[in-house]
């Protein structure tokens, strides 16, 4: 701190009279929009990376949470700003593939944003209370068809919201929107208490939401929607099922910068990521937290993020859920 | 294991000096966080999360829980210096702290400050280490029903900061529980007074609205009239808070502890509400019930109790189930996280010796904190006699800093003036703001909790007296508006020549 | 101004207010999807809950003014001269205006430099080399306190941008 700080002022003088016109890019500190709230999944995810990031960038990284509207405000900060690279948002499955397909409301749309990479896959599960009686899918599905099951989720045209619907969906539930009642709350962690609580009966959200309750057996969980099995979690994955289309329900995080970001910036992106996922350490501490780590080049990542928006898109669609006025 | 066992291992852990070190820097970060307006005891907790990823994960969570603590007593000394609540958790601190400091006794507020804020901590630590499984196996009992209730219940604490008309009190509390309708529908998503800005939708800072209520008008009244201030002594002065102070206000800080530790254990109420409703029991029961709002030394003892008493008890909810009560304990349950720790259980079968270790740890960090706390009066003890015309801008300054810092957002500082013009105009009009900032909080979580009962329950609305807990919460309710309504009668009888 | 006007200020504006919410404002500015089902769990039913209950407070209020015998006591000292003081309010409002307009161009830091000397001008402070002293010093340490120890992305203007 105290270096960063005698650094800092020693620069100022330089900095303020160097030109600017042929600089390199990043001549100066990037500042990284978190459109959630401290603490949370993205938030942990973000400042993890930020560490081996910043040292292969090179310049500090400012980490900014502008939180507010699912994601929203901070997501419009990141679009309206000037396209030079110096704001660059870390983007997540509920603000860029959840919102913008559920949404009409939305300020933004996928086109408002180019990614420059997806860095980390975060598995779902379903899980219940295990007071609830309920063992397997097949037993959850049993009591919808009977009626009064609800599920939980951290708000509307959240990847919560979505994932419920779908999985019902999937497993046959006719109009799974009056089938089961959508509880909405304030953020995951509440949506995961109203499980514990009786409030819902059941959750589908990321594993690392839910890894600290199946560990402590406050959860159970029932439905794993990776092909492969996710460590500590004993359920059934989407393959033992054969539910191939519910592999698609994953959360991610990525960077994103506004529209218009200029190639040689998204180029240098994808170096930066490269050697930032290199890190053995970081690898680790996401491992630990039930994550995938997979760097995506910008053009995979935009396929990606794609293809996961078109299928919620349809599904939101067949289902009704689009979010008018 | 047994206890002394566990004490043992526990012991061990924190013996070192690493540890303590910890603790005791973390306070004194704390303590500075919580006194900068906007940067607020979350932040602060935010800022020094990092740094505890390269330490021993109890070594780390001590540092954390140190900026917590002091966080929470370091809002204080802004609130009553230059009225800006430095964390929204001190906001009622502000009701008599404030005009304490006006009449020349600011020395004295911070210190019974102080002391409030020890003995509750001290209580509220001592609440988790005995009562941690009843406590938290009680708060899973809430759900949104229950939540209605109490919140409801909360809601009368409006006629005890509502000053000589309760009429205003709650045209004040209206305003603000319709200002926060503003944003995105919990239930539908869709918009409410939102007129279409991204900004708007997240509806409006809970921090820009509060400094704004507070501090801008100031700055207002005083454009309105320099000079009303010259004259006035508004010293630090020699008052130091006394022994005899504590022993009369002693019932008001215990008072305060508990429902601080009551209101802390079930998640998602917070520090804040818990200040006011100690404030507004301590008032009911005062029999200088007149002086409160014009610097009773009692009411600053109670509100410091009230938001003091949470610190320890949100950790109840956190360590037993591994719920997070609010944003702070959020970032702490991060940090077990990150060091490979579930809460939970578990976690005191599987990890007893941390726990214990936390549990002493937390006990000596009362004692830390009187220290801290005791220097960071006498350091601060400087604004207090800066002149006011100088004050007034750098306080203009800050605000602009620390709301901006709070979200990163401009707009926010556009919040903070609008609701300034707004608490003018309120104060102008003797309309009390303490009502609107409680509806400000309550009323969104009494909505979502009414609504979310009637999606439960197939908008049956039995539900909302579904058990015990919502039956005593009604009928506390009932009594309460009762007793209002008749003191407000008996008042008006009183002063009614007819 | 006495507690009597008080009150009958008040419930006229708050009669107004509800009105206004009621008619125009939550019609227009709420929105409601058409499929909701129960009325307790539309959008608009807390909004109209509350716009109701400031109508039954402004009637209160207006029963208040009534049932109040006039008094002299009054509250809010007035300013000695009422007309510059309004002035200087509508200065307070154009610098907090400019300080908004300011603050993406010119960076926080000058801007608030501003709004520093200009505030203490405005209240004509008794010290004014001490004023604009602390107009340079403090906005520069709180940025340096922000910026560098606090980690916060404050606002840079377009022109001189700091370390």
């Amino acid at each position: 701190m105290k270096m960063k700080l005698l650094g800092a002022l020693g620069t100022m003088a330089l900095a303020l009279t160097a030109s600017t016109a042929y600089a390199e890019y990043p001549e100066r500190p990037i500042n990284m929009v978190i459109p959630y709230g401290a603490g949370g999944a993205t938030d942990i995810s973000a400042r993890t990376i930020a560490e081996p990031l910043g040292t292969a960038v090179g310049k500090p990284l400012v980490m900014s949470n502008v939180t507010g509207a699912g994601g929203a405000t901070g997501s419009v900060v990141v679009q309206n700003a000037k396209p030079d690279g110096y704001t660059m948002l870390f983007a997540r499955v509920g603000s860029h593939s959840v919102s913008p397909a559920m949404k009409d409301t939305l300020p933004y749309t996928l086109d408002d944003f180019r990614f420059v990479t997806v860095y980390e896959i975060n598995p779902v599960a379903c899980a219940v209370s295990p007071s609830s009686g309920i063992n397997s899918m097949d037993e959850l599905i049993a009591k919808v068809n009977e009626g009064g099951v609800s599920y939980s989720s951290s708000g509307v045209g959240s990847l919560l919201h979505l994932a419920g619907a779908m999985v019902l969906n999937e497993y046959g539930v006719e109009d799974p929107l009056t089938a089961a009642t959508h509880i909405p709350q304030k953020g995951g962690g509440e949506a995961a208490t109203a499980v514990l609580n009786g409030t819902a009966t059941f959750i589908c959200t990321n594993t690392s939401a839910l890894a600290s309750f199946v560990a402590n057996g406050q959860l159970k969980p029932i439905l794993v929607t990776t092909a492969e099995p996710v460590a500590g979690f004993d359920a059934p994955t989407s393959a033992d099922e054969g539910k191939p289309a519910l592999e698609k329900l994953v959360g991610w995080t990525g960077i994103a910068g506004p529209a218009d970001l200029p190639d040689d910036v998204a180029a240098k992106w994808g170096e930066w990521m490269g050697q930032a996922a290199g890190d053995q350490n970081f690898v680790d501490q996401m491992t630990k937290r039930g994550s995938v780590i997979n760097v995506m080049t910008p053009e995979d990542a935009n396929t990606f993020i794609q293809e996961q928006y078109e299928s919620f898109r349809a599904l939101v669609d067949e289902l009704g859920m689009r979010i008018k006025g | 294991m047994s206890m002394i066992d566990s004490l043992l291992a526990g012991l061990s852990l924190v013996s070192n000096v690493y540890a303590f070190l910890a603790l005791f820097g973390g306070i004194i970060i704390g303590v500075i966080g919580g006194a900068i307006p906007g940067m607020s005891a979350t932040m602060a907790v935010a800022l020094t999360l990092p740094f505890t990823f390269a330490l021993q994960p109890i070594t780390g969570i001590l540092l954390l829980l140190g900026v917590y603590k002091g966080g929470i007593f370091g809002g204080s000394i802004p609130a009553i210096l230059i009225k800006t609540p430095g964390t929204p958790a001190s906001s009622a601190t502000i009701l008599d702290g404030y005009p304490l400091a006006e009449k020349g006794e600011a020395g004295r507020a911070l210190g019974m400050a102080l002391w409030a804020s020890c003995t509750a901590d001290l209580i509220s630590n001592l609440a988790l280490i005995l009562f941690a499984g009843w406590l938290a196996s009680f708060a899973l009992s809430f759900g949104p029903p229950e939540f209605f209730a109490l919140i409801l219940f909360s809601l009368t604490i409006i006629a005890g900061v509502s000053g000589d008309s309760l009429l205003r009190g709650a045209l004040s509390a209206l305003m603000g529980l319709l200002l926060a309708t503003i944003g995105l529908d919990l239930v539908y998503g869709t918009n409410r007074f939102t007129f279409g800005s991204p900004n708007m939708m997240g509806g409006l800072n809970f921090i820009a609205v509060l400094i704004g209520l507070f501090a801008i008008p100031e700055i207002i009244a005083m454009v309105w009239n320099p000079t009303a201030h010259i004259g006035k002594t508004r010293k630090l002065g020699k008052n130091w808070v006394t022994f005899e102070d504590y022993k009369n206000s002693f019932k008001s800080i215990v008072r305060g502890s508990f429902i601080g530790v009551f209101l802390g254990s079930i998640p998602g109420i917070g520090a804040a509400p818990s200040a006011f409703l100690s404030y507004s029991e301590a008032r009911r029961k005062s029999p200088n019930k007149k002086n409160f709002g014009k610097g009773e030394i009692e009411g600053v003892a109670a509100a410091e109790a009230g938001n003091n008493g949470v610190a320890g008890a949100t950790l109840i909810p956190l360590l037993a189930l591994g719920v997070p009560g609010d944003v702070i304990t959020a970032i702490i349950l991060g940090a077990f996280m990150i060091h490979g720790l579930q809460p939970g259980p578990m976690m005191f079968v599987l990890n007893v010796d941390i726990i214990y270790g936390l549990f002493i740890g937390l006990i000596v960090s009362s004692i830390f904190l009187f220290l801290v706390g005791s220097v960071a009066i006498r350091g601060f003890k400087y604004v207090a006699d800066v002149p006011k015309r100088i004050l007034i801008p750098g306080v203009l300054v800050l605000c602009i800093f620390g709301v901006f810092a709070v979200n990163n957002n401009i707009f926010d500082v556009g919040v903070m003036f609008a609701m300034g013009w707004l608490g003018y105009f309120m104060m102008r009009n003797s309309i009390p703001a303490a009502p609107f900032l409680i509806a400000f909080i309550l009323g969104p979580l009494l909505e979502d909790n009414f609504r979310q009962s009637m999606l439960m329950s197939g908008t049956d609305f039995t539900i909302l007296f579904r058990g015990p807990i919502t039956w005593f919460f009604w009928a506390a309710t009932i009594i309460t508006i009762i007793a209002i309504v008749r003191s407000t009668i008996a008042g008006r009888v009183k002063t009614t020549p007819q | 101004m006495t507690a009597k006007t008080i009150h009958l200020r008040l419930g006229l504006l708050a009669c107004a207010i509800s009105l206004f919410l009621i008619f125009f404002a939550i019609p227009y500015w709420v929105s409601s999807p058409s499929n909701v089902g129960k009325v307790v769990l539309s959008p608009l039913f807390w909004p109209y809950t509350i716009s109701a209950l400031t109508g039954l407070v402004g009637i209160l209020l207006f029963i208040e003014w009534w049932r109040t015998p006039p008094t002299d006591e009054r509250i809010n000292e007035p300013s000695d001269d009422t007309r510059t003081a309004m002035l200087r309010l509508l200065g307070m409002a154009v610098i907090m205006v400019l300080t908004m307009m300011l603050l993406p161009v010119l960076g926080m830091v000058w801007t608030c430099m501003l709004s520093f000397i200009s505030t203490a001008f405005l209240v004509r402070t008794r010290h004014p080399v001490t004023a604009v002293i602390c107009a340079v010093v403090i906005p520069l340490l709180l940025y340096v306190f922000f910026a560098h120890v606090a980690g916060v992305a404050i606002p840079q203007g377009d022109f001189v941008r700091l370390p």
